[in-house]
C-alpha cells in the first residue's frame, strides 16, 4: 500500500488533530491560532497541488486517487484556505471554541477530500457522514446558542433522515446486483435497467447527495441552516460543501452511463423544480444568507443540467461550475462577513451605502452577482453556457430554455443586493469599512479571477476536461 | 486554427481604445471631475475616428467582410475571437462612434458621480461596438449580455422619473431577450454539426434545414426582438428612454434598439434564411402594428421625452417593416433607417436634455416660447423633429422611403396604413414644437441662456451628419448595398 497517495488526507487530519489537542489544553490565543490555522491552510493546498497528478487506488480498491479526485481535492483546499482568509475575526463563536472550530473545518476538509475519492458504496457513505458530522456541530457552535442549535438541530434531523434512506438505498442496489464497487456496478448495471428494486435504490442512494447539494425536495433545511449558522461556516457549506457533493454526485451518474432514461428524466425533473423553486423563493427574501440558500438550490439545479447530459463535456462543464461556484459564492460571503463585522446576520437593507463605505467591496458584490446570475463576461455565465451546450447535445432544448428563463427570475434579487449596495442611502451614517491589506488583495484577485476566469476561460475548460477523463 | 489578420486590427483598436479609456477613469481620483471628462471625450473621440475612417476606408468595390480579425478562443467548442465589418455594420459602427463622443460631450456639465457615470457608459459602449464588429455568435451574444449590465445602474442612479422601476424593467426585459437568444445560438451550434460559432461558417446554404431555421428564427426574432422595441414588447423602451440619463438615452435610443435590429439581421437573417421568409407575413405584422401604435400612444404624451420614445418604437417598427419585406430596397432601407434613426434620436435627446437642464422640466404643456430665449438649442431640436417626420433633405427621408417602396409592392395595406400613421405622428411633432418653441414667451424662462459654443459641438455633429447623408444618400446606400445584393443573391430560392 502506497501511504503517499494518502498524503493531502493525512496532512489535514494531521492538523485537525493537533487543533483538537490544542483545544483540550492551555490558554487560548486566537491571534496565534489563527495565524497557525491560516498558514497550515496555505501549506494543506501545496501539499494538495503537489499531489495532483498521483494515480492508484488503496484500501482494497474502495478508495481511487485520480485526476478527478485530485482536482476537486485542489478546489476543496482553496475553499478551506479561502474561508480561512475571513475567519480573522471570529464573532460568531466563544472565544474558546476557536480551536474546535478550526479542528473541526480542517476535519470536515479530510472528510469531503476522502468523499471525493471513494468509489465503494460503503467508503462513500462513510466519508459522507463524517464530512456531515462536522458541519453539524460546526452549524451549532454559534454564540447565539438560539439560532445556532435550532439550526444545528434541523440540519442534523434532516440529514440523518437523508442518509439512512441513502442507505437504504446502498442496501436495495448492492441486493439485486451484489455490488459494492462503483467500477462493479459499471458492469452490472445494463442487465438491470428495468429492475424496479434497483432503480428505487439508486434514487435513493442519490438522495443522500442531494441532500447535500440541497436539490428539491432535500432542500428544506438551505435557508434555515445558512441563517441560524455563522457566516463563515455558511461560507463553508455554500461552497467546499458543494464542491465535494458535485464531485461525488459526478462519479456515480458516470457509472450509471448514458443507457439510463428513466434516472435522466427524473434528474431533469428535480433540476427544473430546484432551480425555479429556488429562484421564486429567494425574491421575497430579505435576509442575504437565507436568500443565498435558495440561490444554491437554484444553483443545483444548474449543476443538474451537466451532470444529467451525461457526457464528457456536460461533467466537464459541472467541473467548471463546481470552480465557478466557489468563486462567486465566496466573493459574496466574504462582502457579507465584512459588512457584518459584529458577527450577526445581514438583511439586505444593511448594504446600503456600501459604494461609499467601500467601493471595492461593492464592486466585488456587483461582480459576483452578475457572475451568479450568469451574464458574461464573469466565469458563471462560461459555466453556464458549458452546461448549456452539453444538454443541447443532447437534444434537451425545453431544458435549457427553462434554465435561462431561471437566469432572468434570478437576476432579479441579485440586481436587489446591487441596488441596496449602490443606491439605497442608508438611515444613519455608518463608517466606512476599511479592509486589511491582505483582504483587499484577496477581494481584488477575486473579482479579476471571475472576470478572467471568464474571458479566458481555455485553459480551465482544459483543465475541467483532464479531469473527467478519469470518469469516461 | 490560427491567428488571422487582414491588416491593422482597426477593429479590435475601437475596442482597446473602450477599454483603455475605461481603465484610465477608473485609474483617476474621482475628485477629478475635470479631467476624466476630457479622458473620456479623448478616448471616446478616438473610436469616432477609427469608426469614420473604416468608413471611408472600406472597398466597395470588393465589398463582402473586411478588416477581418480571427483568434482561436476555446478550440473544444469551436469559438473564436471573429471580428469583421461589412456593409451592414459599417453604418452601425459609425452611429456609435458618433452617439458615444456626442454623449459624453452632452454629460459635459454633469456634476453626480462622474466617475462611476463614465466607467460604466465605456462599458456600456464596448459591448455595443463589440457586438456590430463580431462575426462570431458566442462573441456577439457576449457583447450583447455586456452592453445590458451597466444599464441598470446607468438608469437607476443617474435617471429621472421612476428610475427604479424603469431601470429594473429594462434590464429584466432585455435579459429576457437574451434567454430566448441563447438556447437558439446553442440549437444552431449542436444542428450544424461543424462545431464552430463561426457566423460565415454557419450562413452557407445548406447548413440547416428548413424546419431548424423556422424554429430558430423565431427565438432569435422575438429575442432580438425585444431589444429592437417590436410591438409588442416594446415596452420597457418609452419608460427607459425617460428615466434615462441623457447621454445614456442617447445610447439607448440611438444605437441599443439597433443592437437589436442587427441582431434580427445577422443573426436571424443571415444563418435562417429560409425562416425568415417563413416568418415574413408575422414580422410585417408587428412591425406594422408597432408603427401605428407608437404613432398613436405618442399623441397622448405630454412628456418630450416620452414623445420621442413612442416616436422610436414607430421608426423601429419602419427597420422591422424594411426587414419583412424580403427585398434588397428594404433590407437597404432598414439598415439606413437604423443610422439615421439613430442619429435623429440622438439628437433628440441630447437637445431635450439641454432644454430639461435649464428649465428643469420636460412637460410640453409648461414650456413655451423657448425658440425666442433659446434660438439655437430650439433649432437643433426641430431638425431632428423634421428629420423624423420625414422631410426631404435629411437622411431619415431616404430611409423611409427605400422602406415604403418596398413595403407597398409586398404588402400593400400594411404599407398605407404605416404611412397614414406616419403622417398623424407628423401632425403632432409639429403640435409639439409650437407649444414648445414658438407661441407665447414664458415669463421663468426668459431668462435662460442659449447653447454655449462648446456644448453646442453634439449637437451640430449629429445635425450636420443629417444633413450630410439627406443630401448625398448614395454614400450611405452604396455602401449598404455591397452587403445586401451578395447577400440577396446567394439566397436560396
Amino acid at each position: 500500500m502506497n501511504w503517499l497517495l494518502f498524503t493531502p488526507e493525512i496532512y489535514y487530519l494531521l492538523v485537525s488533530l493537533l487543533f483538537l489537542g490544542a483545544s483540550m489544553g492551555g490558554r487560548a490565543t486566537p491571534g496565534t491560532d489563527y495565524i497557525a490555522a491560516l498558514s497550515a491552510a496555505a501549506v494543506g493546498m501545496a501539499v494538495t497541488a503537489a499531489a495532483v497528478k498521483l494515480e492508484g487506488s488503496l484500501f482494497a480498491g474502495s478508495y481511487r486517487i485520480d485526476l478527478l479526485s485530485q482536482v476537486f481535492k485542489v478546489i476543496l483546499s482553496s475553499a478551506l484556505f479561502l474561508v480561512l482568509c475571513i475567519c480573522a475575526q471570529l464573532n460568531g463563536i466563544r472565544e474558546r471554541h476557536r480551536r474546535d472550530f478550526y479542528c473541526l473545518l480542517f476535519l470536515c476538509t479530510v472528510a469531503m477530500m476522502m468523499l471525493v475519492s471513494s468509489v465503494h458504496l460503503i467508503s462513500i457513505y462513510l466519508s459522507l457522514e463524517l464530512s456531515s458530522y462536522s458541519l453539524y456541530v460546526l452549524v451549532a457552535l454559534r454564540k447565539n446558542a438560539n439560532l445556532g442549535l435550532e439550526a444545528g438541530i434541523k440540519y442534523f434531523i434532516i440529514g440523518i433522515f437523508a442518509s439512512a434512506m441513502m442507505f437504504f438505498g446502498m442496501g436495495m442496489v448492492y441486493a439485486s446486483t451484489g455490488a459494492g464497487y462503483l467500477e462493479e456496478l459499471t458492469e452490472v448495471l445494463p442487465g438491470f435497467v428495468h429492475d424496479p428494486l434497483l432503480m428505487l435504490g439508486l434514487l435513493l442512494t442519490l438522495s443522500g447527495f442531494f441532500f447535500k447539494l440541497a436539490v428539491f425536495p432535500f432542500h428544506f433545511w438551505a435557508p434555515d441552516v445558512y441563517q441560524g449558522s455563522m457566516n463563515q461556516v455558511a461560507a463553508y457549506i455554500a461552497t467546499a460543501s458543494k464542491v465535494a457533493a458535485i464531485g461525488i454526485l459526478l462519479r456515480v451518474i458516470a457509472v450509471l452511463g448514458e443507457g439510463n432514461a428513466y434516472l435522466i428524466q427524473v434528474l431533469a425533473v428535480l433540476s427544473i423544480v430546484s432551480m425555479t423553486l429556488g429562484n421564486l423563493a429567494a425574491i421575497v427574501e430579505h435576509d442575504v444568507k437565507r436568500l443565498l440558500a435558495y440561490s444554491t438550490i437554484a444553483h443545483a439545479g444548474y449543476v443538474l443540467i451537466g451532470v444529467l447530459s451525461a457526457s464528457a463535456g456536460g461533467y466537464s462543464g459541472t467541473v467548471f461550475y463546481a470552480m465557478a461556484l466557489l468563486l462567486m459564492k465566496f466573493t459574496v460571503f466574504l462582502v457579507v462577513v465584512q459588512v457584518a463585522s459584529a458577527g450577526g446576520n445581514l438583511r439586505i437593507e444593511q448594504l446600503a451605502g456600501l459604494h461609499r463605505r467601500s467601493p471595492l467591496l461593492a464592486m466585488a458584490l456587483l461582480v459576483a452577482a452578475f457572475s451568479l446570475a450568469g451574464i458574461p463576461p464573469t466565469v458563471g455565465f462560461t459555466g453556464k453556457f458549458l452546461v448549456f451546450t452539453a444538454a443541447m447535445q443532447k437534444g434537451y432544448f425545453t431544458l435549457v430554455l427553462i434554465g435561462m428563463i431561471n437566469v432572468v427570475i434570478s437576476l432579479y434579487y441579485y440586481l436587489m443586493m446591487v441596488r441596496a449596495a449602490y443606491l439605497l442611502k442608508p438611515d444613519e451614517a455608518l463608517p466606512d469599512l476599511h479592509l486589511s491589506l491582505p483582504l483587499r488583495t484577496l477581494t481584488g484577485a477575486l473579482v479579476a479571477l471571475m472576470l478572467v476566469a471568464g474571458s479566458f476561460p481555455y485553459p480551465f475548460i482544459q483543465a475541467a476536461n483532464a479531469a473527467v477523463r478519469a470518469l469516461m | 486554427m490560427h491567428m488571422e489578420f487582414a491588416s491593422f486590427p482597426y477593429l479590435s483598436s475601437i475596442l482597446a481604445a473602450c477599454l483603455l479609456g475605461f481603465g484610465a477613469i477608473l485609474l483617476i481620483p474621482a475628485r477629478h471631475t475635470m479631467l476624466i471628462r476630457y479622458v473620456s471625450a479623448v478616448f471616446s473621440g478616438i473610436t469616432l475616428i477609427i469608426t469614420l475612417y473604416l468608413f471611408c476606408a472600406y472597398d466597395k468595390r470588393v465589398g463582402g467582410l473586411q478588416f477581418v480579425e480571427k483568434v482561436p478562443w476555446i478550440p473544444p467548442l469551436g469559438i473564436q475571437y471573429f471580428n469583421g465589418a461589412d456593409g451592414f455594420s459599417l453604418p452601425n459602427l459609425l452611429l456609435t462612434g458618433l452617439v458615444f463622443f456626442t454623449g459624453v460631450l452632452t454629460m459635459w456639465r454633469m456634476e453626480t458621480r462622474v466617475k462611476e457615470f463614465f466607467a460604466l457608459y465605456f462599458v456600456l459602449v464596448t459591448g455595443v461596438f463589440g457586438l456590430f464588429m463580431s462575426m462570431d455568435l458566442f462573441f456577439l451574444f457576449v457583447w450583447y449580455d455586456v452592453s445590458l449590465i451597466p444599464m441598470y445602474l446607468l438608469i437607476a442612479v443617474w435617471g429621472t422619473t421612476r428610475k427604479e422601476y424603469a431601470a429594473m424593467k429594462l434590464t429584466l426585459f432585455l435579459l429576457a431577450g437574451s434567454a430566448l437568444i441563447l438556447p437558439a445560438t446553442i440549437y444552431l451550434f449542436v444542428q450544424s454539426g461543424l462545431n464552430t460559432f463561426d457566423i460565415v461558417a454557419l450562413m452557407q446554404p445548406g447548413t440547416f434545414g428548413e424546419s431548424q431555421q423556422k424554429f430558430a428564427f423565431i427565438f432569435l426574432y422575438l429575442g432580438f426582438g425585444i431589444l429592437a422595441g417590436v410591438w409588442p414588447f416594446h415596452t420597457w423602451s418609452p419608460i427607459g428612454h425617460v428615466a434615462a440619463p441623457h447621454a445614456v438615452s442617447m445610447v439607448h435610443a440611438g444605437v441599443l434598439m439597433k443592437i437589436g435590429a442587427f441582431g434580427i439581421l445577422r443573426v436571424a437573417i443571415f444563418l435562417c434564411p429560409q425562416g425568415w421568409q417563413h416568418w415574413s407575413q408575422l414580422m410585417a405584422l408587428l412591425a406594422a402594428i408597432g408603427i401605428i401604435y407608437g404613432a398613436l400612444v405618442g399623441l397622448r404624451q405630454t412628456d418630450l421625452k416620452y414623445v420621442i420614445g413612442y416616436s422610436s418604437v414607430s421608426h423601429m417598427g419602419i427597420v422591422g417593416l424594411g426587414l419583412s419585406t424580403l427585398t434588397v430596397d428594404g433590407l437597404n432601407g432598414a439598415v439606413f433607417q437604423m443610422f439615421a434613426h439613430g442619429v435623429m434620436t440622438a439628437l433628440l435627446f441630447s437637445s431635450v436634455g439641454y432644454i430639461y437642464d435649464q428649465t428643469h422640466t420636460k412637460s410640453v404643456a409648461e414650456l413655451g416660447g423657448l425658440s425666442r430665449t433659446m434660438p439655437v438649442a430650439s433649432s437643433y431640436f426641430i431638425v431632428a423633429a423634421l428629420a423624423g417626420m420625414g422631410v426631404p433633405g435629411l437622411a431619415n427621408f431616404w430611409a423611409e422611403l427605400l422602406v415604403f417602396i418596398a413595403a407597398f409592392k409586398v404588402y400593400p395595406l400594411r404599407g398605407v396604413l404605416a404611412i397614414a400613421a406616419l403622417v398623424v405622428s407628423a401632425l403632432f411633432m409639429l403640435r409639439v414644437v409650437q407649444r414648445t418653441f414658438y407661441g407665447p414667451e414664458k415669463e421663468k424662462y426668459a431668462r435662460l441662456s442659449d447653447v454655449p459654443f462648446g456644448l453646442g459641438i453634439p449637437r451640430m455633429i449629429l445635425a450636420v451628419v443629417l444633413l450630410l447623408f439627406g443630401l448625398f444618400p448614395s454614400l450611405m446606400v452604396d455602401m449598404i448595398e455591397t452587403a445586401s445584393i451578395p447577400f440577396f443573391n446567394g439566397l436560396p430560392r
